[in-house]
């Protein structure tokens, strides 16, 4: 009843190709800027903040990389990790050395900096498909750790080989790094940050080049026929992943945990993204929200349910479980909905144009 | 002399040349720059102890290309698979069965392990396109990992059952003192080789055998010639878990069954970029020149730039042999039709 | 027949060309050549190569010997896009669509050639970026007219019917304004009332655009119909070349799809 499009036609090809053509989505999208923007700050603790939303924002902005990479472009990839860690420690490097540049200003130029060493890791994707692809992004993976680990130029020869990421204001007296931003200002400053570049990603998908990267993905060799060069575009896959990836890490850096080191960024972190692109929707912009606000939330639902259930049990069971989950989550999901939640997403808008009415 | 042949001579001439040649690059190296350290006992050494570490990757890399040969899936979760059958076998070790008897029940649960898998994953994604499959491999790897860990708990175990484990020395008359192998090292590849000949009778002259490699080349003319292709998968993954198991056994005894045996897997992919997805010799030789390339690497070119080579050396390799020829050393030439 | 149509000279010229794969030879020494706004159909028994030769048309196969000369320039082989640049469409025998796309991206992947907007336009989007997509909306709007498929533009290719796949297909070729366009084997699987829309779209083309058009085809009755020249191959050799009629009559073609023992 509520969800109905009838009455609503579009006049022009604009106004269908806008991200939201539907008044109803845009109502609702309004009100949930709203909420966003003046509830959470005001009324979520700081504990919320600091270890949901933040984690949760960084997160989806390195979900959205991968997600141009592997879900629009068909590249596979396991080395988000690395590239994290290149954008974390370009910015370190580059803060230390320009005390006056704006925080956001590092941000980006860090994220170009990874977005060539993402080019460079790319190359191989020229001769290479599908997983034998994904064994030259674990070289990256594993290259790129072990440099930044082992070569104390990165950290500034730091004796303790843990740096802390210099405190930065985004705006005049409201600082957003590490210990001395206050979890509201971090919360607010991601919150623009991170919707800005998904609105960037979504422009980039729904353009010319986005149609190049599905092409790529669908068929590679129907896209030469069409006059896409499958270099180009792969490439520019590359470079624009690991732009938004290496933001990501350095915002995992200096506005989550406040320090810069190489072993946040392991395997295990590509794995943890991979499966949030994979759960949240392969192919999707608001399948990445979707996916990292899954991964986010479900260890701390797991270990905070044995405790609300009553039930004792141990905290390495606990973690145990979570990867018997994780992996059976992955397989439900590739087998009932390979597209993920944004596709369950969309089904439940289907159902909900029909509501109350069964069909 | 035909083809075939004349390439094996090939082969078996370039192999001491190219070590030759490393040798004297090395040698160079190390007069060059006072931080290396070369003699040629060493070197051999080394390059010995590093071959038979390959030996274990390929024993790993085995049970990829089984699947892979006959399904056409890279199986992420063979990692788990090595690391949940060996916790297995010493789980039943410890609850006081004979190791001869648990290595029985744990293949038999490794058959378990693959009759599931056939039916909860591979049956209702059977034709999605590949990456969806290697995905839920990795699914699969978590999972397993998990389970594996809340069944028999996660600290390292133990595995002895008796091979032993003493240093040798080799060539004392050539080389001053000797050249040190392990005798582990030597029963390992003994191992390896007599699973690889197993495998190799089984394949050639069983009727399964035959079966399975009519459906690695088709499964469209497999099938139509009444191979149940189910049962087929069923039995691949069944093999695999149990080569897991030896490899499981292998890892497991020498260092110990732990968490990480299952990022073993990772390291089983610049062999099977080497050796080729689809080809047994392939793992073998492929694990052979991993294990001994790395080995060399990090002890004689390592010290160049403060060690740990060994965390990325494999996968550069393997990224450089993809540039140049894809399809690996023995691998089959990817031809796409339109 | 559409009324007059004038044929000009030749667009495309291929001279002696082979091409084998390890040891099985799939063309032979063969030469034609296709001429401005024509309808060329290339015909033969299975497996007599035409495929491949469209496929060294297009660039995917590179022939051992001989050349290719396109508008002028001579090549020994072309890349895919080049010959996509240089106003080359084609379609293929098993739908090569994009199947994680609706109808309407697919075709307007087909413009990609002519969109014109940087990196950075495409990412603020608003302004000349807008403006280039609904420019090129319209383009893609008329050819979905012109094919008579509005009713599935916003369905992902991979739910349509066989049919209506070849037909958004062919859209996409059409998107790219190419001069010449590559068809194979368009009316495979089709009904006769399919095969007519099909032939007619054909003609169509041909005749509004004046785009050259080169098929393979089975169906006798369509190629007689529709073709300006045919060309049969068989086994991988060119056995004959001419109007429909002079072919029809050829007797190394009566024989050749008759079956007579060699």
């Amino acid at each position: 009843m509520l969800y109905r499009e009838a009455g609503q036609f579009k006049t022009s090809y604009g106004a269908d190709q806008s991200i939201f053509p539907i008044r109803q989505d845009r109502i609702a999208l309004l009100l949930f800027g709203l909420v966003a923007v003046f509830a959470v700050p005001a009324f979520a603790s700081n504990y919320f903040l600091e270890t949901i939303f933040v984690p949760f924002l960084v997160f989806a902005l390195a979900a959205i990389g991968l997600n141009i990479l592997t879900g629009y472009c068909g590249q596979l990839s396991l080395g988000t990790g690395g590239f994290m860690a290149c954008g974390a420690f370009f910015s370190y490097k580059l803060a230390i050395a320009f005390p006056e540049l704006h925080v956001v200003i590092v941000f980006l130029l860090a994220g170009l900096g990874t977005a060539g060493v993402g080019v460079l890791f790319g190359l191989p994707s020229l001769r290479i498909k599908g997983f034998y692809l994904a064994v030259a992004t674990l070289a990256a993976q594993f290259f790129l750790v072990w440099m930044f680990n082992k070569f104390g130029w990165w950290t500034n020869y730091s004796p303790s080989g843990v740096i802390s990421a210099p405190p930065r204001d985004v705006l005049p007296g409201f600082a957003v790094t590490g210990s001395s931003g206050d979890p509201a200002i971090k919360y607010l400053f991601l919150l623009v940050f991170v919707t800005l570049l998904a609105l960037v990603a979504k422009n980039l998908v729904r353009s010319r080049i986005g149609r190049s990267w599905m092409a790529i993905r669908d068929m590679d060799i129907a896209a030469e026929i069409i006059g896409i060069r499958p270099l180009w575009a792969k490439l520019s896959a590359f470079a624009v992943s690991s732009f938004y990836i290496g933001i990501a890490g350095a915002l995992w850096a200096f506005v989550y945990t406040g320090s810069v080191e190489a072993l946040a960024f392991q395997i295990d972190r590509s794995f943890q993204v991979l499966f949030m692109v994979i759960i949240g929707g392969l192919g999707s912009i608001l399948g990445s929200f979707l996916g990292a606000a899954f991964i986010v939330l479900l260890p701390i639902l797991l270990n905070s349910a044995p405790a609300a259930l009553g039930l004792p049990i141990k905290v390495e069971t606990v973690s145990h479980l979570e990867f018997m989950i994780f992996g059976g989550l992955i397989i439900f999901f590739l087998i009932v909905e390979p597209h993920g939640l944004a596709r369950l997403w969309q089904i439940a808008k289907e159902k909900l144009r029909l509501w109350p009415f069964p069909y | 002399m035909n083809a075939a042949t004349t390439r094996f001579g090939i082969w078996m001439l370039s192999v001491p040349l190219a070590i030759a040649v490393i040798g004297l690059g090395l040698q160079g190296l190390a007069a060059a720059d006072s931080s290396l350290f070369f003699t040629w006992g060493y070197f051999l050494e080394v390059l010995i102890a590093g071959l038979l570490q390959g030996v274990l990757y390929s024993l790993v890399a085995l049970g990829f290309v089984l699947i892979f040969k006959a399904s056409g899936i890279f199986n992420f979760a063979q990692g788990s698979m090595v690391l949940f059958a060996a916790l297995t076998m010493v789980g039943f070790i410890e609850m006081g069965l004979h190791w001869t008897l648990a290595f029985v029940v744990a293949a038999a649960v490794m058959v378990v392990v693959a009759v599931v898998v056939e039916k909860v994953v591979l049956r209702p994604l059977v034709n999605q396109p590949h990456i969806i499959l290697f995905m839920a491999t990795i699914g699969i790897f978590y999972f397993l990992d998990g389970f594996g860990q809340t069944l028999w708990g996660s600290d390292v175990k133990v595995l002895d059952i008796g091979i032993p484990k003493d240093p040798l020395f080799i060539l004392d008359g050539i080389f001053e003192g000797g050249i040190l192998v392990n005798a582990f090292d030597l029963v390992a590849a003994l191992v390896g080789a007599a699973l690889v000949a197993a495998l190799a009778v089984f394949f050639q002259y069983t009727r399964i055998g035959r079966a399975l490699r009519a459906v690695a080349d088709d499964h469209q003319a497999a099938l139509s010639v009444g191979i149940p292709l189910k049962t087929i998968w069923a039995i691949v993954w069944s093999v695999a878990g149990i080569v897991a198991l030896v490899a499981g056994i292998m890892w497991g005894s020498k260092a110990g069954v732990q968490f990480s045996l299952a990022l073993i897997a990772l390291k089983a992919l610049p062999v099977l970029i080497l050796g080729g997805f689809t080809s047994i010799p392939g793992a073998i030789v492929g694990g052979l020149i991993i294990g001994a390339g790395e080995q060399v690497a990090e002890v004689f070119l390592g010290p160049l730039v403060g060690g740990a080579i060994q965390d990325w050396f494999a996968y550069m390799l393997a990224l450089v042999f993809l540039l140049f020829r894809p399809q690996g050393l023995f691998g089959e030439r990817i031809i796409e039709r339109i | 027949m559409y009324g007059e149509k004038h044929i000009g000279e030749a667009i495309l010229r291929v001279d002696n060309i082979t091409l084998a794969f390890g040891g099985v030879k799939a063309l032979t020494d063969i030469s034609f050549e296709i001429r401005k706004h024509e309808i060329l159909a290339i015909i033969g028994p299975n497996g007599a190569g035409k495929t491949s030769m469209l496929n060294v048309i297009n660039g995917f196969y590179h022939p051992q010997k001989g050349r290719i000369e396109f508008r002028g320039v001579e090549r020994r082989a072309m890349r895919p896009h080049l010959a996509a640049r240089q106003g080359i469409a084609r379609t293929f025998q098993n739908v090569a669509l994009f199947k994680g796309m609706s109808t309407l991206d697919n075709i307007m992947t087909g413009r990609v050639l002519k969109m014109k907007c940087n990196i950075f336009q495409q990412a603020i989007y608003w302004g000349a970026n807008q403006r280039e997509e609904i420019e090129h909306r319209e383009v893609v709007e008329k050819i979905i007219d012109f094919l008579e498929i509005e009713a599935i533009r916003k369905t992902p290719v991979g739910r349509l019917p066989y049919g209506l796949q070849k037909r958004v297909e062919l859209a996409r070729a059409l998107a790219m304004e190419p001069d010449l366009l590559l068809l194979d084997e368009p009316m495979a699987g089709m009904n006769v009332e399919e095969k007519e829309d099909m032939c007619r779209f054909v003609l169509d083309v041909n005749d509004e655009f004046g785009t050259t058009i080169a098929l393979i085809e089975h169906d006798m009755g369509v190629v007689m119909d529709i073709s300006d020249r045919v060309v049969v191959l068989d086994y991988g050799r060119k056995l004959a070349d001419g109007s429909p009629d002079e072919v029809r009559a050829n007797q190394d073609v009566i024989d050749a799809y008759l079956g007579v023992s060699h």
